[in-house]
């Protein structure tokens, strides 16, 4: 079927300058989609001095806000509403695609604007306070306005159904598959048989991304893998964590904040990528960049995980939280190479499925089927009228 | 109170239910347009769906035993089947669960002539074939898209008109409660295809 061009209005509720896993995901949208030959326009919170991509409009500068159990960037008022009003009528979008809807912010507004059909994505897996958002009598009316709901997970669908009633249809984050298997390995982080690297990527002091978990598991592996060597990567305070933990700077290895490109290098060369985040995660995205790369995975059991890990067929899941499973699962993971192997080959086919290529051909199915139908443009008056004359 | 101040806050009680009640209107009423839109949407694609497997059926892909099987439930689901939209002003036509029987027809039809993973495998080496295949299962992942939107639709309608409000005002008018469109669509064991149309 040839795809004819879509006008698509993306709409993120998060300052477009803070790196964060939905806005990555929409600027990664916005780029597939405008290689397929689409028009593709972001409405993101972001100051007007700000340095952005030409397809994004800045929706206006964003407070800090304590939502949800931490403090997100978020873009609300009458100058921002005024805005989006704005970018949605020059826009004259085929589709606006919203991203995490019921966050308070540029995305709830645009719902309640929008003219054209929507499509809603659900990033985060929704916890108690996200689903009292959705039962809330202010946001109910515009979640009706939703044509199509895509979920990324099915952990994030299963709380939609639940609260929300209707169904979601399930499409994974994208990643670039292929950018991840190319990366080229870094001797500096390359592991020997006796020296193995083990890598930690996320935030050292944000208590879900389980760096403490690793941190604990680290004495017991010493003892069965003395030259282990553990690579630690993320922004925040590694020795505050390490003093907790009982252990010192000589225990682990510290990158600090990696760039982009060195994530590349440190998947590509590490034997191990360890993911014992503790909660909150709905998707993996990380897992899947490792998986790309080609580096072994151990993660905790989380639902998101173990999806992702095709139930441990691509790597090796641990019970969440608990640092002496952790150990024995790291052990096993060095020790059975053949075994590890064999699961890294099979994470290889298995990541096909989250390339960017799949994932946007499935996007633009969803919006296919919400465009199909002409919107219906006059108001309620003008069709009851219509209605009651009709009926003489 | 003078009768002049009751006569204002009268008034003003009258307008605010008054906004009240035209948004909880303009809120069934969009609705039920979404409700009509998908289900045209979702017509759509079942005959998309019936059409791609009339085209496997004829192409000789299938054991005559199945071409032909196939190709009468197609038959039956694109044609003979009542349509889901098309009744005088678009209303929501009640030939949903006449149409959900014949679709279910077709995709269990599909299943039992397409064999397992093998003879998918199989049948899609031969380049023929396997274009077909492909098309057919782009249309089966599509109508399977739009029959969740429907629902979805369908759903928040209904949630929607038990609002005491919407009953007691009868703000839905003369239109008939909407019903989900029922079906069995797992033609390809829910696997959606790796590539899109």
């Amino acid at each position: 079927m040839p795809a004819s061009t879509l006008r698509v209005g993306l709409v993120s509720p998060y300052a477009w300058e803070v790196p964060g896993g939905v806005n990555f995901h929409i600027r990664d949208l916005a780029e597939h989609l405008t290689a397929l030959g689409h028009e593709v326009s972001v409405l993101a919170p972001a100051d007007d001095e700000a340095e952005l991509p030409p397809y994004v409009t800045p929706a206006g500068s964003t407070v800090p806000v304590s939502y949800n159990g931490s403090t997100a960037r978020l873009a609300f008022g009458p100058m921002v509403a005024r805005r989006v009003a704005r970018w949605l009528k020059e826009g004259d979008h085929d589709v606006v695609h919203i991203h995490e809807p019921i966050v308070p912010s540029v995305g709830l507004i645009a719902l309640r604007s929008a003219t054209a059909p929507v499509v809603a994505t659900f990033h985060s897996s929704q916890e108690r306070s996200r689903a009292m958002m959705i039962a809330n009598p202010l946001v109910r009316p515009g979640l009706e306005r939703i044509n199509a709901r895509i979920a990324v997970s099915e952990d994030a669908r299963r709380t939609l159904v639940e609260h929300l009633g209707g169904d979601a249809v399930v499409i994974p984050n994208g990643v670039d598959v292929q950018r991840f298997a190319d990366g080229r390995p870094d001797p500096r982080w390359q592991g020997t048989p006796e020296r193995p690297t083990i890598a930690f990527l996320g935030r050292l002091d944000e208590p879900r991304k389980g760096l403490q978990v690793l941190l604990g598991a680290i004495p017991e592996l010493r003892r069965r893998h003395p030259g282990a060597r553990v690579l630690v990567a993320g922004r925040g305070d590694l020795d505050r964590a390490l003093d907790e933990a009982g252990l010192t700077r000589d225990d682990v290895e510290h990158l600090g904040e990696i760039s982009e490109g060195d994530k590349l290098a440190l998947f590509a060369s590490v034997d191990v990528y360890v993911a014992p985040q503790t909660g909150g995660e709905s998707f993996g995205i990380v897992l899947v960049e490792a998986m790309s790369a080609g580096a072994a995975v151990v993660a905790s059991d989380l639902n998101a995980f173990r999806a992702v890990l095709d139930d441990g067929a691509s790597g090796r899941l641990f019970r969440t939280g608990d640092p002496a499973d952790l150990a024995r699962v790291l052990g096993e993971a060095l020790d059975d190479r053949d075994g590890t192997r064999a699961l890294v080959e099979h994470a290889r086919t298995a990541v096909r499925r989250y390339d960017w290529s799949v994932v946007a051909a499935r996007v633009l199915d969803v919006y296919a089927m919400v465009t199909q139908a002409p919107a219906d443009e006059d108001g309620l008056l003008t069709r009851l009228l219509r209605g009651f004359r009709r009926d003489e | 109170m003078s009768a002049a101040e009751i006569t204002l806050v009268a008034v003003g009680v009258l307008a605010l239910v008054a906004v009240v009640l035209v948004n909880l209107a303009q809120r069934v009423d969009r609705l039920h347009r979404r409700v009509v839109g998908s289900r045209s949407t979702l017509e759509a694609q079942l005959v998309r769906r019936a059409e791609a497997a009339a085209e496997l059926a004829a192409a000789d892909a299938l054991d005559p035993a199945s071409a032909v099987i196939v190709a009468e439930a197609a038959w039956a689901a694109a044609v003979h089947a009542p349509r889901l939209v098309g009744g005088e002003d678009g209303d929501l036509a009640d030939t949903g669960v006449e149409r959900g029987l014949v679709e279910s027809e077709l995709t269990i039809a599909l299943r039992a002539a397409l064999g397992d993973a093998e003879d998918l495998a199989e049948l899609r080496a031969d380049p023929a074939g396997a274009a077909l295949l492909e098309r057919l299962e782009s249309t089966c992942y599509r109508a399977q898209l739009a029959r969740r939107f429907h629902n979805d639709a369908v759903v928040a309608t209904q949630q929607l008109r038990r609002n005491p409000l919407v009953r007691l005002f009868r703000l839905a008018g003369r239109a008939a409660m909407p019903v989900t469109f029922e079906m069995d669509d797992e033609v390809f064991g829910g696997a959606p295809p790796a590539t899109g149309s």
